[in-house]
């Protein structure tokens, strides 16, 4: 197959003694189309090219991306497994981590039973690789014990699409129609910094008249170019979701026709929205009335809107909540299903979308299936080629894994393309789980604050050195293609959970030579299922710039718009949400008054652990920092760039203050992405949302002082 | 090279992927050309980039004692000639701009070619090319005369009048290099 795809008439620049090859970015949910050059001589990794004629990212990239190849030949790479051994790691060989792997596995289970090992994966990985990590959880290992990063990320857009449309795919529609949009709703996304490439279609849709609403306690860059920003405090999203449908119901913006013939639950919505007043939803949210009546009149009068929304309302103990509701506001305006129209969360992780569907989930089995759903445990035990008893139950949510620990139930772990030593809430309490452990085994690419808990460090390769498929933002399938093969003796997760099958005697299971091979068994694991790939080729893929799931069989073109005829449901029709107004896990108190949210900067990327390395981005940005109101800085006589000491209930960091009105008087913001003592996730709140169990990272009470 | 580089301030996101990908283009040493600034970090998160002119009768050429700042045939104003910069610096106090950079370890000056090497070609550069928000938009100049005039009607339609205080909005400058 091609190396190095583009269409006729494009030009790029070739260099000489050079080649490219076709990809995409490694990091976030844009996944903007790349090429790599590569030095034919040397075989190193040495640049990127834009791809401009990837029609979702038109060779557009943010700081991140033009970067990211410069992770691959990286001096800090690990280039051998490392055991350690009087708390110091020591370089080793494949053989000696392995054994030791087999040894302390199999006496863990032994002992314990087969539950007390687990896994903990991540959705930077392929498709591909994201299958496996379920798969190997459960036969080469045989524990029920397996969850993954995503529910800090996505968990809650997935519950939410699920109980609303029946099927959670991140957009409803494809990019590229947003250009012909009327109106954005955008709630709790940061768009310009952390999926900046989505901007052009956004200017476009502007260029032409379209308006936006932003709703986010800060004016960030995305909030800075509104027509109205919402800037509620954090945490009173489904209140402000609730008001506007308040409003659309008032002022007759309702679409009935669409509401009675595909939706379910109307009056309900209407009884639980009679409430939210302007008046009461200004109280709660914070927002004027008159902002709101604004939004509220052009959301409504948009023949054509996308209700958009990302971690601001899904990070929340009613994430769920939220993206039901929101959903709902899409649906009482009749726009999902349509052209330019619809409703999409944005997917903070490159492949947070396809990793989530595959069966790395606690509950899932790939194509979306459901581990208690006795038929879906039997359609893919067939296909894995083991007894259907065999299947080990449901698990727990990522962070729950860690009360497993604390309660002496999880005895080693195995964590795979993640950081949670920083990603996670309530680090403190991550950290002495981490300790906790009898064993812990690492695969990465780098010494992460993670991996430095190890006891076996394995070296795994970047995304350039491994191929395979991930899924966009939109549902997009499309192709990773190795750029250059594995640094020193770095191997590929799927040969890491291959080897350590073998080593647990269940390497039958796992006979692939090559990621081809593994992405036939996947395409045949989904086939059927909520997200069918089954359809989806590499040729296809190549051929038409990718193909939208589901995509059930090979002569269906795929879906790129969802939901036109009917919803994913039993009945095929949608379910509004009428949800009562229930605050934060936390409120500000006399001792801790104010709320502290998390986010992410434009030049780092989740945990950091790559983005941390790239100089570019660390001369943008080397350290966390607090950004506050100048009259609440005032209040504390803190001026730019002073210590400030902050605490809540869980932990405690000093930073320095960023000051700016961008930001709610009553609110500070602290970027994630640092470790140790520069990590706020000492601070966050690790309450869950009921259904998705996804964290609340986006709201806690905090006090600070000048330190 | 009939195209030509395009500001919109007000588009910058302040991302500074144009920096990033500056660094990359050939010739540039992994040293970024380009600025992005805030205007007033304390008021607003907004930025704007701010790239080399790539001025008809160019100061910076005009105040080197050592005519080290050649001028392309398209009208591309270079970074200095090694063999010929002496490192005196007047071009980095004569641009009106403040563009050109001075680097203290190799004592010579470098500045925005306009990614010569790819403009040469007719390709975009890279600033230019990754731009998310196309702040920065490489283009033919009868589009940007174009995007001069939709401009003006968009506010129409909004019901603005031009005033003598933003009557730039209306008739926004645009910078770089044509030839008719
Ligand atoms: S991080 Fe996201 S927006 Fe930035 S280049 Fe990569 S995929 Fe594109
Ligand atoms: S790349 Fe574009 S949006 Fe980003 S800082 Fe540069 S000019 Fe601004
Ligand atoms: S460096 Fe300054 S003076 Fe020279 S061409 Fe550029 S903008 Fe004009």
């Amino acid at each position: 197959m091609t190396q190095f795809v583009v269409k006729p008439g494009v030009k790029n620049l070739h260099h000489e003694g050079e080649k490219m090859i076709t990809t995409h970015c490694c990091y976030c949910g844009m996944q903007c189309g790349m090429h790599i050059r590569v030095n034919e001589r040397t075989g190193k990794v040495v640049g990127v090219e834009p791809r401009y004629d990837w029609p979702v990212t038109m060779g557009k990239m943010c700081p991140k991306g033009v970067t990211a190849y410069q992770t691959v030949d990286h001096p800090e790479r690990i280039t051998k497994p490392l055991i350690k051994k009087n708390g110091e790691f020591v370089e080793s060989s494949w053989e000696e981590a392995l054994d030791l792997i087999e040894k302390n596995f199999k006496e863990i289970q032994n002992k314990h039973g087969k539950n007390a090992l687990s896994v903990f994966g991540g959705v930077s990985m392929t498709n591909e690789k994201c299958y496996l990590v379920g798969k190997y959880a459960r036969i080469a290992l045989g524990t029920r014990y397996v969850d993954y990063n995503g529910r800090f990320c996505m968990s809650s857009a997935a519950g939410g699409f699920m109980k609303t449309l029946g099927i959670d795919r991140g957009s409803t529609l494809p990019w590229p129609e947003l250009e012909h949009t009327d109106c954005f709703f955008m709630a709790g996304s940061n768009t310009a910094e952390c999926h900046p490439t989505t901007i052009q279609w956004l200017w476009r849709a502007r260029d032409k008249g379209a308006k936006m609403i932003v709703a986010d306690p800060r004016e960030t860059p995305t909030a800075r170019i509104a027509d109205v920003h919402l800037d509620l405090k954090a945490g009173t999203d489904s209140a402000l979701a609730n008001g506007m449908m308040h409003l659309l119901i008032k002022e007759g913006y309702v679409d009935y026709e669409y509401v009675n013939e595909r939706c379910n639950n109307f009056s309900e919505l209407k009884e639980a929205v009679e409430e939210f007043t302007p008046e009461y939803t200004s109280k709660i949210t914070g927002v004027s009335i008159e902002k709101l009546i604004k939004a509220a009149h052009i959301f409504g009068r948009s023949p054509r809107s996308v209700v958009m929304f990302a971690r601001g309302v899904e990070q929340q103990s009613k994430g769920v909540d939220n993206v039901c509701l929101y959903t709902s506001m899409a649906l009482l305006r009749g726009q999902i299903g349509k052209f330019a129209s619809g409703v999409a969360t944005f997917t903070g992780q490159g492949n947070g979308q396809g990793g989530r569907e595959h069966g790395q989930k606690a509950d899932a089995l790939p194509g979306y299936r459901k581990i208690d759903n006795p038929d879906h445990v039997k359609y893919v035990s067939n296909v894995w080629g083991i007894d259907p008893s065999d299947m080990p139950e449901a698990g727990v949510s990522a962070y729950e894994m860690f009360d497993e620990i604390q309660a002496g139930k999880i005895k080693a772990m195995h964590v795979i393309c993640s950081n949670p030593a920083v990603s996670a809430p309530n680090n403190h309490y991550i950290w002495d789980g981490f300790n906790k452990l009898d064993f812990m085994v690492v695969s990465d690419f780098f010494l992460s604050e993670t991996a430095e808990f190890a006891d076996v460090v394995l070296p795994a390769t970047t995304w350039a050195e491994d191929e395979g498929t991930t899924t966009n933002l939109e549902g997009r399938v499309i192709r990773i293609r190795k750029v250059k093969d594995p640094i020193g003796e770095a191997k590929t997760d799927w040969e890491i959970m291959q080897l350590i099958a073998e080593r647990m005697g269940k390497g039958k299971f796992f006979p692939y030579k090559n990621v081809p091979e593994i992405y036939e068994e996947f395409r045949l694991a989904s086939k059927g299922g909520k997200a069918d790939y089954y359809g989806i080729t590499y040729e296809k893929i190549e051929k038409n710039d990718g193909v939208f799931w589901p995509c059930p069989s090979e002569d269906h073109p795929g879906t790129p718009t969802m939901f036109q005829e009917s919803f994913g449901t039993p009945d095929g029709r949608a379910n509004l949400a009428a949800v009562k107004w229930q605050e934060p896990a936390e409120e500000p108190t006399d001792e801790y008054p104010h709320t502290l949210t998390t986010g992410r900067v434009v030049f780092h990327y989740l945990s950091g652990t790559q983005t941390r390395r790239t100089q570019f981005l660390m001369e943008k940005c080397p350290e966390p920092y607090v950004e506050m109101h100048p009259n609440l800085a005032a209040y504390y006589a803190i001026s730019d760039g002073n210590n400030v000491y902050l605490e809540t209930k869980r932990g405690s960091m000093t930073v320095k203050a960023r000051i700016t009105k961008a930001i709610r008087q009553d609110h500070v913001f602290i970027p994630y992405h640092w470790g140790k003592e520069l990590s706020v996730n000492k601070l966050t709140n690790p309450a869950l949302d009921p259904t998705s169990r996804m964290p609340e990272f986006k709201v806690c009470a905090v006090k600070l002082m000048k330190a | 090279m009939k195209k030509v580089m395009y500001l919109e301030f007000e588009r910058c996101i302040g991302c500074r992927a144009c920096q990033a990908a500056c660094r990359e283009c050939g010739g540039h040493d992994m040293k970024e050309r380009n600025y992005v600034e805030y205007i007033d970090f304390t008021e607003s998160r907004q930025t704007f980039p701010m790239l080399c002119m790539q001025c008809k009768d160019p100061a910076c050429a005009k105040v080197c004692p050592a005519n080290a700042i050649q001028i392309t045939e398209e009208g591309v104003v270079l970074s200095a000639m090694e063999e010929k910069c002496i490192g005196c610096r007047n071009c980095t106090f004569g641009c009106p701009f403040g563009i050109p950079k001075f680097d203290f370890e190799e004592n010579k000056m470098y500045k925005c070619d306009m990614c010569y090497d790819r403009t040469k070609h007719e390709i975009a550069p890279m600033c230019a090319s990754v731009c998310p928000s196309d702040a920065i938009r490489f283009i033919d100049h009868e589009e940007m005369m174009e995007l001069r005039r939709k401009r003006t009607q968009m506010n129409l339609i909004e019901g603005k009048k031009p005033s003598e205080n933003d009557k730039w909005q209306y008739v926004p400058e645009f910078f770089g290099v044509y030839s008719d």
